[in-house]
């Protein structure tokens, strides 16, 4: 395959992570910002629906943006150094607001939502989950935007740190990305909250994805305005070759609000991660083939064969042994569940055998009642006990000492066959 | 500060930061993993307190490890874009290896951290066996990009570009080996050695029931493994060090003369001016024997190389001494603990004075892991890249990367703090058995009552 077959193929696997980013990890800052706007008398039952929804699949939707970054600099070294360098300050913000909504999360479902600290978090939590998109939002709009100049090799950057992306139109970008969060996360937890029985929460949710679902709209449509005139390459795209996606990204947008006006909760989901999926899709194949508008295209800032080849490979087979394990976990958590099961039995789930196990075992635990409050004598674990604990660990040593081994042998082999391409270095370091 | 000082402390500071976190997280999947499976077989409720309690535990920890790794990807592009602009072709293949094996550790420990009330019970433990293994090989790949920074492979440079890029070389660079399983052994090490420590506290404390001898007991037993393997892996090091990067190795021993028959001088002050270490305790053809496994073998100094090459030399020699002390007496504990044990008829030993020692190894083995990484990167200094690219070349230009540091070091304090609180809360709780989902809603248990040893 030529070396512009692979960089296109390695863009568009930057793009699918990304377009998974944004249906999966948009809808966690969604959650966020409607834990902000939890009002009134279910405002409690609201933020803990939100964080049962979250709670199990957010980490690993974060990680569809880590692969963005690592496909990006793999495949396209020069798109990351300059986006990092050109559009330093809003993803220093951005990357603060990543830190603390991930922390802010977690911290705030350890401490319990009600106590001191834990609303504290949950204040940040919220916060940081509508700035972050909003500023993602805004660099993708710099980029599109065609401030960011890049020559030269290695490659300079000029570009004003402020300007590029305060522009009206990357703000709309930004706004537009807050939106866009807000919707896909109400029509999931409609759908979420259906399933858990709660049909008063399922109600509230809807009606918040329909007025989200309008002011994105008009954001979108704002956006669109703007980028007539100060994202030009991007508009006479979206109204050119992306033609087919910017309109099946509108019609996609109608039929997620008629599925929700007509209370298709289903159906709704799968529309506003399709229509999701299409204003990536119309955004990508607008802006094609550049990067940063109007320098960097895929092209100009592909890494050599030898490094999207084995790349591509290795993500490929990656994503092959990833898919199937996040259906899983999706299907666990998505569909509906159940909170208490049997003790025994094919139903029987961890927390309800672990209940019918007696506190501690009795046969080689002399003397010890574990249920009782006061202090009890010393207590010892026989060597058979010992023995069944030590086998596992035993096992996973010689595991690694055998790995050490192997690895050692293929350091000396590799050493004795002289094969190091250090040595093959055709110029010294300039000092 | 200027911008290539501030680049490099926020760097330091997230990557010390992140290394605590992400050292426990590997290691705690495996502790969890052990004491579940012992749980399920033996149908023993305490075993699966304690896997529970390390869930929690791990569940703090890989969150903060995995949000500060992501502002770590960032700040590569943030901090060091010139430094990424030559190198992520060359090393993003090792990142990519690790992005998919994290990216299945976080699916695997979603469902064990929030599928006790899920899953079944042989399904929920099938599901930790992933989270260990990934975990560690994540490791793996992330270290093999630092190495390959140590001992660069897999690349050609033709005027100050590299072609002819072999990611795969670059992936298997001679340091990568030892350098990843030092770090991994070094996880292991710290979490069995911080377990076996917090429940001495809590035997210190007089609760002297299974839950806390258990603790004690499976914290010693993976140190009991991991401290030997890591004596074998790090004089491989050693050794590795000696053939790749002389230079390195004389900076961490502060050796300033090229010396046959080299002595191991340990501590001391070196100082680069006079070429004189002061007030070291110097051990005869010691570093000889343990670099080249011969004690008249010549050992290269400092001086063979120009002084602006060298390392900052108090900090390197003494971080690594630090480390390798450190790792000396961290052999006598499980020595002393199974001694003990024997000695006592097969009881894990409860002596106060031995208990104390095992709260003292707890934090000592972060002071060791830390002091180990200070070694590791100052010793490669002033190159970010050995003999490749300069650190001071691969920093950002842009201003205001000292005010970046500052926040992120507000940060990692806050969020420092938060998780130390939050650990300190888990351990002060009742040693109950409570599914996750009824730490979000409310304070009662969701399902049946709770099953567990008073505290």
């Amino acid at each position: 395959m030529s070396q512009l077959t692979l960089a296109t193929l390695a863009a568009l696997l930057g793009w699918i992570a990304l377009i998974a980013y944004a249906v999966l990890g948009g809808a966690d800052f969604g959650g966020g910002i409607w834990d902000l706007f939890a009002r009134g008398r279910t405002a409690a039952r609201e933020r803990s629906a939100i964080a049962g929804a979250m709670g199990p699949v957010w980490e690993s939707n974060n990680i569809w943006l880590i692969f963005v970054l690592v496909i990006t600099w793999t495949a396209f070294p020069i798109v990351y150094a300059s986006v990092s360098t050109a559009l330093f300050i809003p993803i220093t913000f951005a990357l603060i607001g990543i830190v603390l909504r991930g922390a802010s999360f977690s911290f705030r479902s350890h401490y319990g939502m009600r106590v001191g600290a834990g609303v504290a978090w949950g204040h940040v939590f919220s916060t940081a989950s509508i700035i972050t998109p909003f500023l993602l939002g805004t660099v993708a709009g710099a980029l599109a935007g065609g401030m960011i100049h890049v020559s030269g090799s290695p490659a300079q950057v000029q570009a004003n740190l402020w300007t590029t992306w305060t522009t009206p139109f990357a703000l709309a970008c930004g706004a537009f990305a807050v939106a866009l969060c807000a919707v896909l996360a109400a029509t999931y937890l409609t759908v979420d909250s259906h399933n858990n029985g709660d049909l008063l929460l399922a109600e509230r949710f809807r009606q918040r994805a329909i007025i989200a679902g309008a002011v994105t709209a008009a954001v979108g449509v704002l956006a669109a305005v703007l980028s007539s005139f100060q994202a030009p390459v991007l508009w006479h795209g979206l109204i050119g070759k992306a033609l087919p996606f910017s309109l099946g990204a509108i019609l996609l947008g109608l039929a997620t609000a008629v599925a929700l006006l007509r209370n298709a909760y289903a159906a709704a989901r799968i529309l506003v991660a399709a229509g999701t999926v299409f204003i990536f899709a119309a955004w990508g194949v607008a802006q094609w083939p550049y990067f940063i508008v109007p320098d960097v295209t895929v092209d100009n800032a592909a890494s050599p064969s030898s490094v999207l080849g084995p790349l591509l490979i290795v993500a490929l087979l990656g994503l092959i042994l990833v898919l199937p394990v996040l259906w899983y976990l999706f299907s666990i958590f998505k569909g509906p569940g159940t909170r208490t099961g049997p003790a025994t039995g094919p139903h029987a789930t961890t927390a309800s055998f672990v209940a019918s196990l007696q506190p501690a075992s009795t046969s080689d635990q002399p003397s010890t009642s574990a249920m009782s409050a006061a202090p009890v004598q010393p207590s010892s674990v026989s060597g058979g006990a010992v023995r069944q604990q030590v086998i596992p660990v035993l096992a996973f040593s010689l595991a690694v000492a055998a790995a050490t081994f192997i690895t050692a042998l293929y350091d000396a082999v590799r050493n004795r066959a002289g094969s190091r391409s250090r040595h093959s270095r055709t110029e010294a370091p300039s000092p | 500060m200027s911008s290539d000082t501030a680049a490099r402390a926020s760097l330091g500071v997230s990557l010390a930061f992140h290394i605590v976190f992400a050292a426990v997280s590997i290691g705690l999947p495996l502790m969890f993993c052990i004491a579940e499976g012992i749980g399920l077989r033996r149908r023993d409720a305490t075993w699966y307190i304690l896997a529970r309690r390390w869930s929690r535990a791990s569940g703090i920890l890989f969150v903060v490890g995995a949000v500060s790794g992501t502002a770590l990807s960032f700040e590569f592009g943030l901090l060091w874009p010139r430094f990424m602009g030559f190198a992520s072709g060359i090393v993003g293949l090792m990142f990519t290896f690790e992005g998919v094996a994290f990216f299945i550790e976080a699916i695997f420990l979603g469902l064990y951290l929030y599928g006790w009330d899920r899953l079944s019970p042989r399904t929920h433990w099938l599901c930790s066996i992933p989270v260990v293994i990934s975990a560690a090989l994540a490791s793996q790949f992330i270290v093999a990009v630092n190495s390959w920074m140590n001992t660069p492979t897999g690349f050609q440079l033709v005027n100050g570009k590299a072609v002819n890029i072999d990611p795969f070389a670059a992936m298997f660079n001679p340091a990568a080996p030892a350098q990843a399983l030092h770090m991994l052994i070094a996880a292991y090490q710290v979490t069995g050695f911080t377990v076996a420590a917090v429940y001495a506290v809590g035997l210190l404390r007089k609760r002297k029931n299974p839950y806390h001898i258990r603790g004690v007991q499976l914290g010693m037993i993976l140190a009991t493994v991991m401290v030997p393997l890591q004596a074998i892996v790090g004089s491989w090091i050693g050794e590795m060090i000696a053939r790749q990067q002389p230079e390195k190795l004389a900076g961490l021993e502060s050796l300033f003369h090229t010396t046959t028959g080299a002595p191991l001088t340990l501590f001391g002050w070196p100082d680069a001016s006079t070429q004189q270490i002061y007030f070291g305790i110097a051990i005869p053809k010691l570093l000889s024997l343990l670099s080249f496994n011969n004690p008249n073998a010549t050992v290269t100094g400092l001086d063979a190389y120009a002084q602006n090459t060298w390392p900052s030399l108090p900090i390197t020699h003494l971080a690594f001494d630090t480390m390798a002390t450190l790792g000396g007496l961290f052999l006598l504990v499980p020595i002393l603990f199974w001694g003990l044990y024997y000695w006592k008829k097969r009881t894990v030993p409860t002596a106060r004075w031995f208990l104390w020692v095992l709260v003292i190894s707890g934090p000592l083995t972060f002071v060791a892991l830390e002091a180990g990484w200070v070694a590791a990167e100052l010793g490669r200094q002033p190159w970010v890249i050995y003999n490749i690219m300069r650190t001071s070349d691969g920093s950002t230009t842009n201003p205001g990367v000292g005010f970046f540091f500052f926040i992120f070091l507000a940060i990692y304090l806050a969020l420092g703090v938060a998780s130390a609180g939050l650990l300190l809360r888990l351990a002060r709780e009742r040693k109950t058995f409570v599914p996750e989902k009824s730490s979000l809603e409310t304070s009662q248990p969701v399902s049946g009552e709770p099953v567990g040893v008073e505290s």
